[in-house]
């Protein structure tokens, strides 16, 4: 503070505050040292090396599945292409194909079905 | 960076060097903060060793608070100098009736100084940080950063988050209170009449 400021005081605390400001007691080596381990130590705590968030819920085994998919446009698709099939297998006109008619429908190779059969004719 | 090249940066910059990885910024700013927090610390408290405590949480805090540091907001200091006023008011409030450590206050540097005009001049600065300690935490604390640190009213008003109006009252209270304890020791210390 300069002798202007200390004259302005006009109160005699000038002098108390000019021995006051000659006794400021300096940061012994020790705490440097702290000061710039500190410092340190927060420099390599970069921004990549932060703890992870904590969810306030944890995810659960559907949740997991449900991103997995690919969220709700996937789980849409599949919803859509499930009912569809259920209408079409409940819709299915009943006597349209019998039990004989069946037997041809799951006769798919039917050269392997009379090779299987041992057939030598 | 040498460290002599970081001796005309201002604080502000250095702290964004700093937060971006600068040793050598965190070695200057460590030389040029530590000795005025401390000294800061030292003079709310009137005890060294907490003061040291003091300073080492508040340059902690300044660490912490680099990467978010917004630029032109406030002054470093001024920032450093609200944070170590917090903590010390703090630490008083959990210590009610803590004593001072006198023999805490350092030698003069001055080696100019006579021993005599020494010892007077430690002599007065024990006196002034005894009856400091008496005074209110807000009287104390504007009375150190205006006549001691040798702030200007309006940054002690935004250190002190209060009006300037505010700051000149408790200066003026404060600097009346220091005048009635210290009246009867200032023959004793070696003032007649300064007025």
């Amino acid at each position: 503070m300069s002798m202007s400021d200390k004259q302005r005081t006009g109160d005699g605390l000038g002098g108390f505050f000019e021995a006051a400001r000659g006794h400021a007691p300096a940061p012994s080596p020790d705490l440097l040292a702290r000061v710039l381990a500190d410092a340190e130590a927060t420099q390599q705590t970069g921004p990549g090396t932060e703890p992870a968030r904590v969810r306030a819920t944890p995810d659960g085994l559907v949740a997991r599945f449900y991103r997995l998919l690919g969220g709700w446009p996937a789980m849409a698709g599949l919803a859509t292409a499930a009912l569809t099939g259920l209408w079409i297998g409940t819709s299915l006109p009943e006597g349209l194909i019998g039990p004989a008619e069946a037997v041809y429908l799951v006769d798919i190779t039917p050269e392997m079905a009379f090779d299987l059969a041992g057939g030598d004719f | 960076m040498p460290l002599d090249a970081h001796d005309d940066v201002p604080d502000e910059a250095l702290l964004v060097l700093f937060a971006n990885g600068d040793e050598a910024a965190a070695r200057v700013l460590t030389l040029r903060l530590t000795p005025r927090v401390m000294a800061h610390a030292y003079r709310l408290l009137g005890n060294r060793a907490e003061a040291e405590d003091v300073a080492q949480e508040a340059m902690l805090r300044l660490w912490k608070q680099a990467r978010d540091w917004r630029q032109g907001e406030a002054k470093v200091t001024t920032w450093l100098y609200r944070v170590v006023a917090n903590l010390c008011i703090d630490r008083q409030r959990r210590a009610r009736g803590g004593s001072v450590a006198l023999d805490a206050i350092p030698e003069p540097a001055d080696g100019r100084a006579s021993a005599a005009e020494a010892m007077q001049e430690r002599a007065r600065a024990e006196a002034l940080q005894m009856a400091l300690n008496d005074l209110p935490e807000r009287q104390h604390q504007a009375v150190v950063l205006r006549h001691i640190e040798g702030l200007a009213n309006p940054e002690i008003a935004e250190i002190m988050e209060i009006t300037i109006e505010a700051v000149e009252s408790l200066t003026s209270r404060g600097k009346r209170a220091l005048s009635a304890a210290l009246a009867g020791r200032q023959e004793e210390l070696g003032y007649v009449d300064e007025r």
